[in-house]
């Protein structure tokens, strides 16, 4: 009985609580329960006061480092883009003409024309990667063996990689002809021969890439739950229905996001370009868009105008993937 | 828990600063102390000569050397970032064709005064070779301009041919001073273009050129020229030029002298020198220290000459600049002046046979030499003062109009395109890059 009271006493109280001005609450009874920040003791007053401050600076860190690091540098390329500027002298302001002067240049055309040519490998890395992830999922003796080997490539120097490929593709002696050669082929001159140069390059991104894109394909099949597969294989589903109807798209974050990532990576290439083809290949065939630019920059110190470049490119990147998340979010489903 | 947080917070922040510090701060700030600092280029056997004269400098002067060494293609990068970010070391490399960019945006220091007080003789130096870092404001490489380096060294390219190759084919052994007419040479090297084992597959070739750097000698040689002496308007689609590609590309396509075109542009050619497949092949005097390892003979002749009659060939050269912001500027003129015409740095570098020596007399001393090897060393003094010449954009400011012949030439050399239509095609692209190049000096120059 007295507990029920007691614990009754506060609920007529309540409404009172909010009558009170705040300023004048007491230190007892309801007025405890319901302590907000306001009615904090000087103790915990300055505690919050500490933890707010400290709170800032964590924000202020990242912050800062956005500011400083790439709030500013962009805001600094645009102006750039708009000035003709040797990266010595002062940067002199010309307006658009760096723009106008890209349209009619035909490398820019042709260098962004090479660039979209290397994203070929892209479906096609992806498409090998989910096979070897499926092939490597099966209890197979040498499993671990496997995986290792494939991902060696990805934690392997790209610097490195690049000279032992063009090595393998030198037309007299390379490893690449030579093994063609014991089929009855005779191998072209790889990096010296327009049509080649692109599809050798591509080949070697896809190798250099397989592994990781294969590493997460492995670890979006494993996390696929079982019970989807028994309940199909009760169906009468055979393995290759299973894989169209489950595994694909169960894996299909996974592919959206190496879709994604690839195409930002790989409108980027130039390491294995700018060492393999020293002079952007015969008649400028393997050139990306990022080589010619470091061309431009640093080879003819015409900062203003690969700095444009450079906007464009980021540009068009921003739109790609804009328009993949869009597209992407359009065909999203969930299966709960 | 808490304090090891605060403290990293504090010190991502701290950092953060730290690093914004460094980036906005500096200004010509060139290591610590009185060290001086000094960027350049090259191989390991570079590194060692080099490593080898700034101890005896140190020695000598007591002025520490912070050393920089990058790969060669790597050096301009490097050198441009360093720029950038106000950091130019004290003493550095130059090349010929930045050097009026650098002048005018006050990277790079005049030395006139210094090096003259200093009683350097310059006239004991090669006047190409110091001409080349004269700048009078508007042109380049004229002797009256004001000093704003001093050469590394200078690098005839020169011609060279497998005396063992020759000798075992029963071929009469070039004439050191009469260069062969371009017809000679094509017989020649028709002669050494065999099949040695039999095997159906040519194994040995009369040459194997690159076109980007063997092309301008058969042109100047054929009277032919890339620019007009201003340097205001390229000439590259004269009779005398195209006729001049037409050879160079014929000695594959028609006289199959060499091996197939593609592989020219590889090192494949350099190679096949090296084991011996190739009779005839340029030599630049960095090249002297492997090749003087190979299992042949090899001399050095002029360069075969066109309708001139005249040997032609280019001389490169790399200079050594003071930073124009150095907090040291005396001891930096002196280091490079040392490393440029200092008798015992001079007989350090050339000992480890990377270069050609900078001082005349000392050089005549060298080529004069009885062990000589190659025996005919004094071709390479012959180019420096006789017949060698700049590249064609050395002295031009930037390189990208001369470029821009190279880049679509691989349809001459593979016979699908002849070397006139070619020339006249790019000819105008390359004229309006040189224009550009001319109004971009101006400005630089006006701006300045």
């Amino acid at each position: 009985m007295s507990r029920t009271t007691t614990e009754a006493t506060p609920v007529p109280a309540a409404p009172a609580a909010g009558v009170v001005p705040p300023g004048r609450a007491g230190r007892g009874g309801p007025a405890r329960r319901a302590a907000s920040p306001r009615r904090a003791t000087p103790a915990m007053r300055r505690l919050h006061r500490t933890e707010h401050r400290w709170a800032a600076a964590f924000v202020a860190a990242p912050v800062l480092g956005f500011l400083v690091f790439t709030l500013y540098p962009l805001g600094y390329a645009l102006y750039a883009s708009l000035t003709q500027w040797n990266g010595l002298t002062a940067p002199r302001f010309i307006g658009l003409d760096n723009y106008t002067r890209l349209l009619s240049d035909p490398y820019f055309r042709q260098t962004l024309g090479n660039t979209a040519f290397y994203l070929i490998g892209i479906p096609i890395g992806l498409v090998l990667a989910l096979l070897l992830a499926i092939a490597l999922n099966r209890k197979i003796p040498g499993q671990t063996a496997f995986r290792t080997i494939y991902y060696v490539p990805v934690i392997s120097s790209l610097a490195a990689i690049a000279i032992v490929w063009q090595f393998a593709y030198n037309g007299d002696f390379g490893l690449v002809n030579q093994v063609l050669a014991w089929v009855g082929i005779e191998g072209p001159n790889w990096l010296q021969n327009t049509a080649t140069v692109k599809p050798a390059i591509i080949i070697l991104a896809v190798w250099k890439g397989l592994g990781y894109s294969m590493l997460l394909y492995l670890a979006a099949i494993q996390s696929v739950p079982r019970s989807l597969y028994e309940a199909a294989s009760l169906d009468g589903a055979n393995g290759y229905q299973r894989f169209r109807s489950i595994t694909l798209p169960m894996v299909r974050p996974v592919t959206f996001f190496l879709v994604v990532t690839n195409i930002i990576a790989g409108s980027q290439i130039f390491t294995e370009i700018n060492i393999m083809t020293p002079t952007g290949g015969p008649e400028f065939s393997s050139a990306s868009i990022v080589y010619y630019i470091v061309r431009q920059a640093f080879r003819y110190q015409q900062m203003g105008y690969a700095t444009a470049m450079s906007v464009v490119l980021g540009l068009i990147v921003f739109v790609v993937t804009l328009i993949q998340f869009r597209l992407n979010r359009r065909n999203s489903f969930s299966i709960d | 828990m808490t304090t090891t947080r605060t403290r990293a917070a504090a010190l991502a922040i701290a950092g953060a600063l730290a690093l914004t510090a460094c980036g906005s701060g500096g200004g010509g700030e060139g290591g610590d102390g009185d060290a001086l600092t000094f960027m350049f280029r090259g191989g390991a056997d570079e590194k060692a000569a080099y490593q080898a004269a700034i101890d005896k400098f140190t020695e000598d002067t007591g002025v520490e050397v912070e050393m920089t060494v990058t790969d060669a293609d790597q050096y301009a990068t490097k050198l441009q970032a360093a720029v950038s970010g106000n950091k130019v070391p004290d003493v550095f490399y130059i090349e010929q064709a930045n050097l009026q960019s650098y002048v005018a945006s006050g990277v790079l220091m005049d030395i006139t005064d210094q090096v003259e007080e200093s009683g350097v003789d310059l006239d004991n130096l090669w006047e190409y070779g110091v001409d080349s870092y004269r700048f009078d404001g508007t042109l380049q490489g004229t002797p009256e301009g004001r000093l704003y380096g001093l050469p590394k060294d200078v690098g005839p390219f020169a011609f060279g041919y497998n005396k063992t190759m020759l000798e075992a084919n029963g071929i009469p052994l070039p004439d050191p001073d009469v260069p062969y007419t371009l017809e000679e040479f094509r017989q020649v090297a028709q002669q050494l273009t065999q099949d040695t084992d039999g095997d159906g597959a040519l194994d040995q070739w009369g040459t194997g050129l690159n076109v980007q750097w063997n092309l301008q000698s058969l042109v100047w040689s054929n009277g032919a020229d890339f620019t007009n002496e201003d340097r205001t308007e390229v000439t590259v689609d004269t009779p005398e030029f195209a006729e001049a590609l037409q050879y160079f590309a014929d000695l594959t396509l028609v006289d199959g002298v060499t091996p197939s075109a593609s592989e020219a542009a590889t090192l494949d050619t350099y190679q096949r020198w090296m084991a011996g497949e190739i009779g005839f092949f340029p030599v630049g005097p960095w090249d002297v220290s492997v090749y003087n390892e190979l299992d042949f003979d090899y001399d050095l002749i002029p360069w075969p000459a066109g309708s001139t009659g005249e040997s032609a060939t280019w001389i490169g050269s790399l200079g050594i600049g003071v930073s124009g912001t150095s907090k040291n500027p005396d001891a930096a003129v002196q280091l490079a002046t040392y490393l440029s015409t200092d008798p015992t740095a001079q007989q350090t570098l050339v000992d480890a046979e990377i270069q050609v020596p900078n001082l005349i007399d000392m050089a005549e001393e060298w080529a004069g030499a009885a062990d000589a090897k190659p025996a005919n060393r004094q071709e390479f003094l012959d180019i420096v003062q006789d017949y060698g010449r700049a590249m064609p954009a050395a002295f031009t400011y930037g390189a990208q109009w001369y470029d821009e012949l190279w880049v679509n030439i691989q349809p001459v050399l593979d016979g699908q395109q002849t070397a006139a239509d070619y020339l006249a095609e790019v000819q105008p692209k390359m004229q309006a890059l040189l224009d550009e190049s001319n109004t971009n000096a101006e400005m630089a120059g006006g701006g300045a």
